[in-house]
């Protein structure tokens, strides 16, 4: 059921892009006159009108190979959603959304402090002071690798302590660095 | 200068302590970046560059040459060992070598890959010191409609990327091309699909949408109590690779898929835009068409590890043909080292034969040294890097989840790279949930872009005529790769149904 659900909210979300967000801007008067270019909008509506085709034949043979399938239902569908929202599956999803909006605000290394110890408590890890210990070195050994040695500027966040912190780490491995 | 003198000269300025001791380095550098995710291999050379500031020109193009050779390997390793690409190119080594590494013979795909990738490094090298001015001259040949036909023969794979699936393998394949539409037509700034975010009007990037399609979703998949998770029988033991090679009978099996792709790689290295990721895909494509067991495709066979790097090793030694002879950069990787060499005082194009023949000796040779040294080096990196797969999932899923995300931060450094990331890992479950083909997707990303622009100026420039575009007569390269594309692409759907008629 989700995969059919999943084709019909394609279909109706490339249908309205098609007429709605093809083309967001006006196309420059030359182009636009010139009979022999091939106008910016035509490449996308042809990828659109292939896929609507492809889905209905697809969304046709999913509801014919699924035709009397008692799990084959809506209200089934809808019963499996508590199920899944309630799985570790979501909740690592969940922590790497709140980790890919926090990321600019926190700086990379309290994101990845908190990614390492939550999502490593998810996969199971029951002791709890050494996920600890091995969040802040795997952090520290990443920060140090990535944004000292190899100069990849990893964000520092907008918080002033941290990034302070982040700045002085550098710091002391410009320090280093220069000593070698 | 003759070439017995060019090849004399060469030697000289390579084998000399220094200068071999310098090559080891730049390869274990080079492979060290390529595997690290996020560090292209145009990164691996603009990060080579700050060594060579002090340095003499010679030593200096050879430590970048061996660094940008080694930095394609080097992506392999993680492509492999974690599903993550450390390099675009290696995307579809993953197709074959992450099942291998899971089926407990990762030794026998790195090996693999690396001496694919030093065969199709020597097959380009030899192509880029004989054949430089002829490959050149012809390569300039194909317009636009030929580039169109050649990304166009990128595509055809989709057809048979999951041959129970085909009809979800060709609309993944066009979810890639729409993605590829996203922001500012590349032609005429017109912009597209954005929905008003202004983050989009620069388009999707390939980077987050290939480490969250295939790293992001794999941890996600192993976060689910009910999958079975990687764990050290998987390929590594106690974090020792296994480091069975590939026997010789296995090697002798593949001779023609390396010499086929390291011809092809070399050929779509000197087309000027097409580049290692191009090559990897399209001759993958080919090696499945012309296989006779397409089907094990993708399960973890040497045939596809082989044909992705044999061909884009031998792509970026391409990519130094035109980079060499006429100081037209293949790719992005082949742009900055121009820039690097310029710095030098290398006069890259026509007159580098005439007036510095020992830097091109040079380049040479340490492309010969360097795919030789190579495989020896970067299977000694890949055991340090097999080291962390020993780490229990419960520190090794993070590990690979914050990797993922600093490769994607540092593309582009922008949060919007990781939060795009993100949300193709979640596309990721949902395409395996659909069983759409998150390979197709790439696919058609990677080749979007180039596909429409060749389209259109090939449009352009045939007034508007599609047949005369593609007219065998008036664009025989074209012409030819365009009608075996199609054959190609439907043969998959046709050969069932002639063979149901049959019985």
């Amino acid at each position: 059921m989700f995969e059919l659900i999943i084709n019909i909210l394609l279909f109706i979300f490339l249908g309205f892009t098609f007429f709605t967000h093809v083309l967001e801007a006006a196309v420059p008067a030359k182009v636009a006159k010139n009979p022999f270019v091939l106008q910016p909008d035509v490449w996308p509506k042809t990828i659109i009108i292939l896929l609507e085709i492809c889905l209905i034949i697809n969304i046709i043979k999913i509801i014919r190979k699924n035709k009397g399938n008692p799990a084959f239902t809506l209200p089934a569908f809808v019963k499996s959603i508590p199920t899944f929202l309630k799985s570790k599956q979501f909740l690592g999803i969940i922590i790497m959304v709140a980790a890919a909006l926090l990321l600019e605000t926190l700086g990379f290394m309290v994101t990845s402090l908190l990614v390492l110890f939550f999502y490593g408590m998810l996969l199971g890890e029951r002791n709890l002071v050494r996920l600890a210990i091995a969040s802040v070195c795997i952090t520290l050994v990443l920060y140090i690798i990535f944004s000292g040695m190899l100069s990849v500027n990893l964000p520092r966040g907008t918080i002033g302590f941290l990034r302070n912190f982040a700045l002085w780490l550098e710091s002391i491995v410009g320090a280093v660095k220069n000593i070698f | 200068m003759s070439m017995g003198e060019l090849l004399a000269s060469g030697l000289a300025a390579v084998f000399n302590p220094g200068m071999f001791f310098m090559v080891c380095l730049a390869i274990v550098l080079g492979t060290i970046f390529g595997a690290l995710p996020g560090v292209s291999a145009t990164m691996a050379v603009a990060l080579g560059l700050t060594f060579t500031y002090t340095m003499e020109p010679i030593p200096a193009i050879i430590f970048l040459t061996a660094i940008y050779c080694s930095s394609i390997t080097g992506g392999s390793i993680t492509a492999i060992l974690f599903k993550i690409p450390g390099v675009p190119s290696s995307a579809p080594t993953t197709f074959d070598g992450y099942p291998m590494a899971q089926r407990g013979e990762a030794g026998k795909a790195l090996g693999v890959a690396l001496l694919a990738s030093a065969i199709g490094g020597l097959v380009s090298a030899v192509a880029m010191f004989l054949l430089s001015q002829p490959l050149t001259k012809a390569a300039l040949q194909f317009g636009p409609s030929d580039l169109f036909a050649v990304t166009f023969m990128g595509l055809s794979i989709l057809t048979c990327l999951d041959s129970d699936h085909i009809l979800t393998c060709i609309i993944s394949g066009l979810l890639g091309l729409l993605l590829a539409c996203v922001g500012q037509d590349k032609m005429y700034a017109v912009q597209r699909l954005t929905f008003g975010s202004r983050e989009l009007l620069a388009g999707i990037d390939m980077i987050p949408v290939l480490i969250g399609l295939f790293a992001v979703t794999e941890v996600f998949k192993q976060t689910d109590p009910k999958k079975k998770r990687i764990s050290a029988e998987d390929g590594v033991t106690g974090g020792k690779v296994n480091t069975k090679m590939p026997s010789l009978k296995e090697l002798l099996s593949i001779k023609w898929t390396l010499l086929r792709c390291s011809v092809v790689g070399t050929v779509v290295g000197i087309l000027p835009g097409a580049g290692a990721t191009i090559a990897s895909f399209m001759c993958y494509t080919m090696e499945t068409k012309l296989s006779k067991y397409p089907e094990k495709f993708g399960t973890g066979i040497i045939d596809g590890i082989a044909a992705s790097e044999a061909s884009n090793n031998a792509a970026t030694g391409g990519a130094m043909v035109p980079l060499l002879s006429l100081g037209i950069p293949g790719g992005n990787a082949a742009a900055v080292m121009m820039s690097a060499l310029t710095l030098k005082g290398v006069q890259l194009g026509p007159l580098l034969l005439t007036n510095q023949p020992t830097y091109l000796s040079a380049t040479f040779m340490t492309m010969i040294v360097t795919n030789i040294l190579m495989v020896i080096v970067a299977m000694g990196i890949a055991k340090v890097f097999a080291q962390i797969l020993a780490i229990p999932y419960s520190y090794l899923g993070p590990i690979i989840l914050m990797l993922a995300l600093i490769g994607t931060y540092g593309d582009q450094m922008s949060a919007t790279s990781v939060q795009i990331m993100v949300l193709a890992g979640v596309l990721g479950l949902i395409v395996r949930a659909c069983h759409l083909n998150s390979a197709a997707i790439v696919l058609g990303l990677v080749l979007g872009n180039m596909c429409e622009q060749n389209f259109s100026r090939g449009y352009l420039m045939s007034k508007a005529n599609i047949f005369a575009m593609c007219s065998p007569v008036q664009h025989p390269i074209a012409g030819v790769l365009i009608l075996g594309c199609l054959v190609l692409l439907l043969s998959p759907i046709i050969m069932p149904l002639l063979k149901k008629k049959k019985a």
